[in-house]
């Protein structure tokens, strides 16, 4: 029995749904016109006036906003509220420059709030549940975005942060927690060190787990769902338009739906910026069209993925969004062949190997070099060396197929290669440092 | 004719990490009778003998190393020209392949005592036994 947080919207008919996103999308376009002159002045520079968006299918018309905006106008360029209307401010992880900070009134956080409650719900959680939210807490929106969301729930929120994992299974264990919230990288950890400590899923009650933050994979998916015999769910989201909770996953778990009374989503060409319709992949966009003190509007997520109206068997109407394929900007490009971190990690999950591994790409005599360390299986260990060489042959074959490139397999002893307890870190680029 | 006990433990190319295990096998009380390093460019994989194999195998699991124990031979022949020779004739002769030997120290300085890891165990003990070679068992070498 699917259960919704606010089956109105969740359940809402698509006619009456775009009615409401028309109206909010013109109301916010006057909002942001009227209180943000640097997004005033790109509508200028296009020659648009907020006359001219009279419905979502007037959006094409707006500029974009992309991260190298957001760096410009550092702090306040796109703050749309008088600083004294705002309550709280958030921020990225920076790991890609300069980091993004984003301001919220008190109506933003209780409708990102709302959206993570959808979430927590579309999980099966009730006030009768035991959220332990792993996420860190703090500028990260991971941690505020699903304690909120759990408060407004109703379940007994354990607000963790991350990091001490075996305090985490200590608690979880003794407070019977049955919602984990925290990244796909830190939940795996999480699982492999409650074996580790001797314990099997019989001594947890979990019965959930709400993650995002990184891209992941569906093996990893079923591999995270066996080691604590939970069902999981994704979640998807990003500082620049509230934090976690801009989509997330019904038990159907083939895609993301999209909160679209407050979000209106777009996949564009990221070469051209031409719109594609439903169905292709392209990068995703944004537009805020609830939010008060920083409503962006076509912001460029640099995420790949694709929309699709199929029907979902959850009953919900809301647009779905694939797992991203990764950031545009978590992609390599090696040999002149387009790889992913997330392709590598499907091919190691399906050998049996852990999702614990580290690319290195670096240049030697003008040419890409690709090596990927991964923790050896112990149940595979051979007394000959040439058993244990044939496995990263075969490793690196089944690599080769996937990708179309050759690359080095090392094998490293378990539990090697350092945990995250948040975003993990799993590429190291060091061709950058010769550039 | 028992096989002797092998462990082998997967460790890193990198430096401590033989140094790693030797310490916890010190601070279990547990004596390594025999031991070779087999190593590649990224890993090394340890093959050791012990005194007391079930206990170094619980310590080394619980300390999350890979282990395993695979079922090997070994023998004593005295210390003199030509004697390994007559052993590789004996397996060679019932067509035993070799993966690998390493010497160890026996309990006499007359003696040399070797681990021998062949494909076919049953065969090659009893091509040795014809052949009048002494083999060791897990307790001979545990009381060396």
């Amino acid at each position: 029995m699917e259960r919704y947080w606010n089956e109105e919207i969740e359940c809402m008919p698509r006619e009456e749904m775009k009615k409401l996103q028309d109206e909010r999308l013109v109301a916010q376009v006057k909002h942001v016109y009227e209180n943000v002159p640097y997004y005033r002045s790109l509508m200028d520079e296009k020659g648009v006036k907020p006359e001219d968006i009279k419905s979502t299918d007037d959006l094409h018309k707006l500029p974009f906003l992309t991260k190298a905006d957001l760096r410009d106008a550092y702090p306040y360029g796109l703050l749309a509220k008088p600083l004294s209307d705002c309550v709280r401010i958030q921020s990225t992880s920076g790991t890609t420059g300069k980091r993004v900070v984003a301001f919220y009134t008190q109506h933003d956080i209780d409708l990102w709030e709302d959206c993570c409650a959808r979430a927590i719900t579309a999980a099966g959680g009730t006030n009768e549940d035991v959220c332990q939210v792993c996420y860190g807490y703090g500028l990260f929106t991971g941690g505020p975005g699903l304690n909120g969301g759990s408060h407004k729930v109703g379940c007994l929120t354990l607000p963790m942060s991350s990091g001490n994992t075996e305090r985490q299974i200590t608690f979880m264990r003794d407070l019977g927690a049955t919602i984990l919230c925290c990244t796909p990288s830190y939940a795996a950890y999480i699982g492999e060190t409650l074996h580790d400590m001797g314990y099997t899923t019989d001594d947890i009650k979990l019965k959930a787990g709400i993650f995002g933050a990184e891209p992941w994979t569906e093996e990893m998916r079923r591999s995270i769902e066996k080691s604590l015999g939970i069902k999981a769910y994704d979640i998807y989201g990003l500082t620049e338009t509230s934090g976690p909770g801009v989509s997330f996953e019904c038990s159907e778990q083939t895609g993301m739906h999209i909160n679209e009374d407050h979000f209106i989503p777009e996949i564009i060409n990221p070469e051209t910026g031409e719109v594609l319709p439903d169905g292709e992949v392209g990068e995703l966009v944004f537009t805020s069209i609830t939010k008060e003190a920083f409503p962006l509007l076509r912001y460029r997520t640099r995420d790949l993925c694709v929309l699709s109206r199929k029907k979902c068997s959850c009953g919900r109407t809301l647009i779905k969004m694939t797992k991203p394929m990764g950031r545009s900007d978590d992609m390599m490009i090696i040999r002149g062949v387009n790889v992913f971190p997330s392709q590598i990690e499907t091919v190691l999950i399906e050998q049996g190997y852990s999702p614990n591994y580290l690319i290195e790409v670096d240049r030697v005599n003008n040419t890409d070099t690709l090596d990927i360390s991964v923790e050896m299986n112990p149940d595979q260990l051979s007394d000959k060396v040439k058993d244990m060489q044939d496995q990263e042959k075969s490793l690196a074959i089944a690599i080769k197929t996937m990708l179309g490139i050759n690359p080095k397999v090392h094998l490293v002893a378990p539990k090697s290669i350092t945990r995250s307890e948040g975003k993990a870190v799993r590429v190291i680029d060091k061709r950058k440092l010769h550039d | 004719m028992a096989n002797v006990r092998q462990i082998s433990v997967f460790v890193d190319n990198k430096p401590n990490q033989l140094a790693g295990v030797m310490k916890l096998l010190k601070e279990s009380g547990i004596n390594i009778r025999a031991l070779s390093l087999a190593d590649t460019k990224d890993f090394g994989i340890l093959r050791i003998i012990v005194n007391d194999t079930d206990k170094a195998v619980e310590t080394l699991k619980n300390a999350l190393y890979a282990v395993t124990v695979t079922e090997i031979l070994a023998i004593s022949i005295p210390d003199s020209a030509g004697q390994l020779s007559r052993v590789l004739d004996i397996l060679g002769s019932e067509n035993v392949n070799l993966e690998y030997l390493y010497a160890f120290t026996g309990a006499s300085d007359k003696a040399v005592s070797f681990v021998i890891r062949v494909d076919d165990n049953a065969n090659a003990s009893a091509a040795l036994t014809k052949g009048g070679i002494i083999q060791l068992t897990e307790n001979d070498i545990a009381e060396m």
